[in-house]
């Protein structure tokens, strides 16, 4: 985005946040039915948002819908918030929400919009995140008239599902599901929680903060709300295995950068050849880095 | 002993019904299409009832209705008007006035069925073992141990190698095919079973095989079962009690030795002498 462009002279045709009232109004209506029943996907009117769809409108229209003047926003896409979709987000609150201010910082947010992560820092009763959804349903894998799906998430039918798993198992001894690992809350509805990783999924379990999720361009709002159980589909004797970044000899590999043992961690390709294993999330990663700083300076 | 499944006065039409359907059709118009507004009366006012443990016959010519009456008490189909109460233990469940949720709990839990074309009963893009796990978890088990234990048990009471349970079924042949789906079908050891030609298309020695395995069955578990086929073989030697149905009616019922030794309808006299 041009960092010059400004909004149209006649700026008084742009409501605050883009959307117009009704458009607000419409999804605070969904956001209210979609937290009153945990995990149902709730239709709404998905707008048309000045990007394609499938950049995060589910999301940034949640987001929208829910700032006010005195909320402090981050935006982050795979825990980092200064890759391309985080930083294009956060400068169009910044140019359709007058008085909004932005944060990199997990602790100082009180609305954050994520793509494909949970932030490593816990959240918090005030705090609210908003997760990118591109597919909505889990069951679309096994079931593809969504008719259908509609009923079997009624009837709470997920025998199908679960033998995607079991067949998973005869096959690879392993659940093959690397994100968007379905997820029953509140004992009935399995919902996708957006391609976070496994290891993120624990995280929504009787979290604190209110976690809303939002598909653009499937049209659906869904939420797992404030101290919520959200418990991964498993077998009863084959427990739910996260991401461990073991090295061959079974050690939790650090952050290259912060030293972290207990972070998301991404893979990357050196230049020189070989990988390093760096932290997922750059706050986290540059508040780890901050504190061993401190306590270098005073020992 | 109180029957386990009594059937009243189930009807089935396809298309716009008239006044005139039930009085125009049956086996003395020699049609099922109503000639006033061209509906399809699949199957009109049957009645029956079935004893816990029995095995009822239901016999006639393609086209009589047979599957038709299977498949709306499997809850495929919904009926025209009808009604079929199914004891379970203490329970009596009025079938076609359940919600759709009880529907599907009963036909996951108390009902098991066996098609023709194993196309239908069984899904090919997942393993034979797999085929019979969704059931299972449909049932609540959800260890994954016990459902493999589960599995293989069921695959070697009915003769499929259980060193083959990780293949897809459409490895299989046709014949171990079908005892995939009667494996399947008796997962939940229900105590109602339907058997919709599970014979047809088979060669001898298997169709043999698959009719000991359904006698062996019934004696074991003592499930009811209701077998529809065209094969008087098959009809005498399983049922105790046969249904002739032809164009949608009941044309003649009663014991199975009774009807193929001495059959009244002119009909029934038809498929007997012509038996080879």
């Amino acid at each position: 985005m041009n960092p010059n462009y400004k909004l149209p002279a006649a700026q008084d045709s742009y409501s605050f946040g883009f959307l117009d009232e009704f458009a607000k109004r419409e999804i605070r209506r969904v956001i209210l039915k979609a937290i009153s029943i945990p995990g149902y996907q709730t239709p709404y009117a998905s707008r048309e948002m000045p990007m394609g769809r499938g950049f995060g409108t589910g999301g940034l229209q949640l987001t929208l819908a829910m700032i006010g003047p005195d909320d402090t926003l981050k935006v982050i896409d795979q825990g980092s918030d200064d890759s391309v979709n985080a930083v294009n987000l956060r400068k169009f609150a910044e140019l359709t929400c007058p008085g909004v201010s932005t944060t990199e910082s997990t602790a100082d947010a009180s609305l954050i919009q994520t793509r494909h992560r949970v932030p490593e820092t816990a959240l918090r009763e005030d705090q609210v995140l908003n997760l990118q959804v591109p597919y909505p349903d889990p069951l679309v894998i096994v079931e593809p008239s969504e008719a259908r799906r509609k009923v079997m998430h009624g009837e709470g039918d997920y025998a199908r599902l679960l033998t995607k798993l079991y067949e998973d198992l005869v096959q690879f001894d392993e659940i093959t599901i690397s994100h968007r690992y379905p997820t029953r809350v509140n004992g009935h509805y399995v919902i996708d929680p957006s391609p976070i990783p496994r290891y993120d999924v624990p995280r929504l379990h009787q979290a604190k903060a209110l976690m809303l999720f939002g598909a653009g361009r499937e049209k659906k709002i869904y939420a797992v709300p404030p101290y919520t159980d959200a418990e991964p589909l498993v077998f009863d004797d084959i427990p739910f295995r996260t991401e461990n970044f073991h090295t061959a000899d079974g050690k939790r590999r650090p952050c290259a950068r912060c030293g972290a043992t207990d972070s998301f961690l991404d893979e990357l390709n050196l230049e020189t050849g070989g990988k390093a294993w760096q932290c997922s999330d750059t706050d986290y990663c540059n508040r780890q880095l901050a504190a061993a700083n401190d306590r270098e300076v005073t020992p | 002993m109180k029957p386990i499944l009594e059937v009243q006065g189930l009807t089935r039409i396809h298309g716009t019904e008239c006044p005139s359907c039930l009085d125009m059709t049956g086996p003395e118009h020699n049609t099922n299409v109503c000639p006033a507004c061209g509906s399809i009366v699949a199957a009109a006012n049957v009645s029956f009832s079935l004893q816990p443990g029995e095995i009822l016959g239901i016999m006639g010519e393609s086209g009589s209705g047979k599957s038709t009456v299977v498949k709306t008490l499997y809850f495929d189909q919904a009926p025209t008007r009808g009604k079929a109460c199914f004891r379970d233990d203490t329970r009596t469940h009025d079938l076609f006035e359940l919600n759709s949720a009880e529907q599907r709990w009963l036909r996951n839990h108390r009902f098991g069925m066996v098609y023709q074309n194993p196309n239908l009963g069984l899904n090919f893009s997942i393993s034979a073992g797999g085929n019979i796990a969704e059931r299972l978890l449909m049932n609540d088990l959800n260890h994954y141990g016990d459902i493999r234990r589960r599995a293989s048990e069921l695959l070697t009471r009915t003769d499929v190698m259980v060193g083959r349970m990780d293949e897809s079924p459409r490895q299989f042949s046709g014949g171990m095919q079908q005892r995939v789906q009667i494996a399947k079908a008796l997962a939940t050891r229900p105590p109602l079973l339907f058997l919709d030609e599970v014979t047809t298309g088979l060669d001898l020695s298997v169709q043999a095989r698959i009719l000991d395995l359904i006698l062996e069955i019934q004696h074991e578990l003592d499930t009811a079962m209701i077998v529809v086929t065209h094969d008087l073989g098959v009809i005498r030697l399983l049922a105790s009690r046969t249904l002739v149905m032809k164009h949608g009616r009941v044309i003649e019922s009663g014991l199975t030795d009774q009807i193929l030794e001495d059959p009244q309808h002119a009909y029934t006299q038809q498929l007997v002498a012509s038996t080879l």
